[in-house]
């Protein structure tokens, strides 16, 4: 490989300022790119895959890098190729109550867009100042009011993709409702950038509610919360968020249930009375909490699952299961911190059976707990790991089903496998 | 192996009673809902399970022939038409219900059931199934997967797509797969996504998870009749746009109104140009405030009636006249086309107009009836199948209302699907780089074509010629020439 000839027809792509030799602030895992590319259009992102691809050079896409150190590291030596100069509205009648943007917009400019026509995306992340959209598709993130609104799964409407030979693809459309061909969306969303780079995406919006609040739960145990949230289950009311917090200061007790709702004035106030006096008979304390003091906690929520800033002994994992299994994995993630003596921080989707949850200590500590933890979640992906530790912990869970099929839709879409080599399923041992 | 020993084959694995083999027989199956194109099947299977169903499928490979699934064969756009012949295979037989999980909200079923009576056998628990398709008496489960369906209530709740949370399939090559649990996130692409809606031609649905969703603690149902039909779309624009979310918006026109009348005694005034149907539900509190500010759109809009359906009855009264509108069309006219797009919503207006401009130019009567809030409309094409120069026009009339929607920024189908019938308008929607990605996803789980061929991408376009144009290389050229 000549990285000086390749360099320079990169910088004839998009022009020498948007094309970084080695650059220190995009490593993963230690390690750091030849180069880093930021096209400034579909046009010059789809020039710069094919000149990769004629070389060929294994890339990295990059949005926001708040989640670049899901999964597993990159298996070659590679390129970044970034969305950031593609953040553009691209389609937006606010009446038709759709969008479409360029994967780099964050969502926090994004939501602030919407806002002033009052409008929202309802999907959640951490740090949505710096997360890109095309991030949170690659990695298919969720968010607390997935319950309410589901998840990106469920808004996004259409997509325009890179693939890896540098064509430029869509499927969808700017419509709500739409089975004309096959459903591409969903398998790029959360193929974390192997199949093709997510150039833009259009999404379906929901118009912000009239009226919103949060009802806060404390306790000193878990028990006494997840009675309360069967009773939410139970009830017909419809909740836009049922978080389970434990060991989160926010939450100022060491558990903690935030419930919000949103909706008209009047079903709202109905969602405290019932949920503040479901909390009674369970035995937990209930506040409510309105406008700022609203925001500012969903806000906090929101961030804990980030990784974007990292303790250099800190493990992030997010678990999924069946709901009415979450209660009883994270007991078994409590038991096995306290057994190795590790403070553990946790977020759960209580009613959609997600979790994310952070530990720190020894290496042989969080080995430990890791392996715990796979045992009562075999659905247990890694979001971050030490140094150490990254290599030999399995990324993406003990259980993974139909790793053939998968590998076939790889080799079909990337058979070259340039796509970030070496950090999804499909490349797990198997 | 020729046809008596494909049919001994069969009968062996499924029984005498689980292969229709007889002339006649066979006639019933040559088409779905959509009669534009009929096929004879070489034999149709009745499996009972996923075990027979991989048995048929490793069958009809040794055979070199289709696989063509069939639920209730509701499906309007041919996807359960075997062009090709082969065998059809039926799940009238997996029609079992096979577990309600209320505790992880998901039930358990096999791909024949009906819709109705899936969200029947829910109600005691306090849940339904919330894709509603007009059909949906008839129509079934894996049919509405297949198809990713739509139906009123695609408003509120969503299409079938979000309300499937894992699928067991018989791949081409025979395996029996499950895609996942029910449970978010499983690790890995997301084959329930792309299963879903692939309308039979990448894998087999033999059962599902699907998603419970709550039954509301109110509903509230008013109809609204206005002199025509713009008043009724602009109200629905302005409905959308102001932040209202009710759980249906549904639409018919003044021909529709007619045939609904003589069949449902609605009594509704025929002077009335369209009537919109407004569903809204939810917790008790707040209903009544959210149906008086839509009533007040409605108004303000040029409503000449608002009707308020008060008992469960009238309710259900004005439900089954909007969800068997299409039967009543019989009432109209010996044949219809139902035709189905999409646009964006505040195009509709202008779109109605463009349909009623298409019916004067093609000379045939358009009766509409649609699902207005999300933007997917219906027209209605009456027409004599008898007459050639009818049928022509009808087929002409229905190209023009894929064109006008194209030309809004919308699709050629909400939720009818491709199939047949509209795989060569595909080319008007999306360009030979779009279909290869579609044709890549395809050849990776059917690579020999074997599930319901010569469907979805557009007729002399193989799934294999288009991926392998997408794995060829594209040219790279300095685009800042400095």
């Amino acid at each position: 490989m000549n990285l000086t000839l390749l360099r320079a027809d990169l910088i004839a792509i998009s022009g020498e300022q948007y094309v970084r030799e080695h650059p220190v602030d995009r490593r993963i895992y230690g390690q750091t790119p030849l180069l880093a590319i930021a096209p400034g259009s579909l046009e010059e992102m789809a020039q710069t895959v094919a000149r990769l691809a004629a070389e060929p050079m294994a890339i990295v896409p990059w949005g926001g890098g708040t989640q670049q150190t899901w999964g597993r590291p990159p298996a070659r030596p590679f390129v970044i190729v970034e969305t950031s100069r593609l953040n553009r509205i691209l389609d937006y009648t606010p009446d038709d109550l759709t969008i479409s943007v360029e994967a780099g917009m964050t969502l926090g400019a994004l939501s602030a867009a919407l806002a002033a026509n009052g409008q929202m995306l309802p999907l959640d992340c951490p740090l949505p100042a710096q997360a890109t959209i095309g991030g949170l598709l690659a990695t298919a993130m969720d968010g607390p009011r997935r319950l309410g609104y589901g998840s990106a799964r469920d808004l996004l409407i259409g997509i325009r993709v890179v693939e890896a030979t540098g064509r430029v693809s869509k499927a969808g459309g700017m419509v709500v409702k739409n089975v004309s061909g096959f459903d591409m969306m969903k398998l790029y969303l959360g193929s974390f950038g192997t199949l093709a780079i997510i150039a833009s995406a259009n999404f379906k919006l929901i118009p912000q509610p009239r009226a919103a609040a949060s009802i806060l739960c404390r306790a000193a145990t878990p028990a006494p919360l997840w009675k309360l949230v069967n009773a939410i289950a139970a009830s017909q009311l419809v909740s836009v968020a049922v978080e389970y917090l434990e060991g989160v200061d926010l939450a100022g007790a060491p558990c903690a249930v935030a419930v919000r709702s949103e909706g008209l004035p009047a079903a709202v106030e109905r969602h405290v009375r019932d949920v503040t006096a479901f909390a009674r008979q369970a035995g937990v304390s209930a506040e409510s909490l309105r406008d700022a003091a609203h925001e500012q906690l969903w806000n906090a929520i929101n961030d804990v699952p980030q990784t974007a800033t990292l303790a250099a002994d800190e493990l992030v994992v997010r678990v999924t299961c069946l709901p009415a299994d979450l209660s009883n994995i994270l007991a078994a993630a409590r038991a096995a911190a306290q057994r190795a003596n590790l403070p553990m921080q946790g977020t759960a989707r209580a009613l959609n059976g997600v979790a994310y949850l952070r530990v720190r200590g020894p290496a042989e500590a969080l080995r430990e707990w890791h392996a715990a933890l796979l045992k009562a979640a075999p659905q247990t992906m890694l979001l971050a790991a030490p140094l150490a530790l990254i290599a030999e912990l399995p990324a993406f869970g003990t259980h993974i089903a139909n790793l053939d099929l998968m590998r076939r839709i790889k080799q079909e879409f990337d058979p070259a496998d340039l796509l970030n080599p070496g950090r999804f399923v499909v490349d797990q041992a198997g | 192996m020729n046809r008596a020993e494909l049919i001994a084959e069969l009968e062996r694995i499924l029984g005498p009673r689980g292969v229709v083999a007889t002339p006649d027989a066979l006639l019933t199956y040559d088409a779905d809902g959509c009669v534009m194109d009929t096929h004879e099947p070489h034999v149709v299977a009745l499996p009972t399970s996923a075990e027979q169903v991989s048995a048929i499928v490793r069958l009809a490979a040794r055979a070199g022939m289709p696989v063509v699934p069939r639920g209730a064969g509701t499906g309007l756009s041919g996807g359960a038409t075997p062009m090709q012949g082969g065998i059809v295979i039926s799940t009238a037989r997996m029609d079992k219900i096979l577990q309600v999980d209320t505790a992880n909200g998901r039930v358990l079923c096999q791909p024949g059931v009906i819709n109705w009576e899936l969200s029947q056998y829910l109600k005691p628990f306090g849940y339904q199934f919330a894709p509603d398709p007009s059909s949906q008496k008839a129509c079934t489960v894996g049919g509405n997967i297949a198809n990713n369906s739509g139906g009123p209530h695609c408003l509120k709740y969503g299409i079938t797509a979000s309300h499937v949370l894992a699928v067991q399939v018989v791949l081409p090559d025979g395996s029996i797969v499950w895609t996942g649990d029910g449970s978010a996130h499983t690790p890995g692409y997301d084959l329930t996504g792309v299963i879903t809606g692939s309308e039979g031609t990448i894998g087999f649905v033999t059962a599902a998870w699907l998603r419970l969703t709550r039954l509301p603690e109110a509903v509230r149902v008013v109809l609204a009749l206005f002199p025509d039909i713009a008043g009724a779309s602009n109200t629905v624009s302005q409905v959308i746009a102001s932040g209202l979310l009710p759980a249906a918006l549904e639409i018919m026109d003044r021909l529709a109104i007619k045939a609904v009348n003589d069949m449902y005694k609605l009594g509704l005034p025929e002077a009335a140009g369209a009537a919109l149907l407004i569903e809204v539900d939810g917790v008790e509190d707040g209903l009544d405030e959210l149906l008086h500010d839509i009533t007040a759109i409605c108004w303000r809009n040029g409503a000449i009636d608002v009707r308020p359906a008060r008992t469960m009855a009238e309710q259900n009264q004005v439900w089954a006249a909007r969800k068997n509108a299409f039967g009543a069309m019989g009432r109209l006219a010996p044949t219809y086309y139902l035709v189905d797009t999409v646009v964006p919503r505040t195009k509709l207006p202008q779109t109605m107009d463009e349909v009623g401009r298409i019916s004067r130019e093609f000379r045939l009567p358009i009766a509409n009836v649609f699902h207005a809030g999300d933007g997917n409309l219906h027209p209605i094409i009456l027409f004599d199948r008898r007459d050639r120069s009818q049928n022509q026009r009808a087929l002409e009339a229905a190209t023009s209302v894929m064109k006008v929607s194209i030309d809004f920024g919308g699709v050629i189908s909400g939720e009818h699907g491709i199939g047949v019938e509209k795989q060569d308008y595909m080319t008007l929607l999306f360009t030979t780089d779009d279909l290869a990605a579609m044709a890549g996803l395809h050849q990776s789980f059917d690579p020999h074509d074997l599930f319901n061929p010569g469907k979805v991408f557009p007729k002399g376009r193989g799934c294999g010629e288009l991926a392998a144009l997408r794995r060829s290389g594209v040219a790279w050229s300095a685009l800042k020439s400095s």
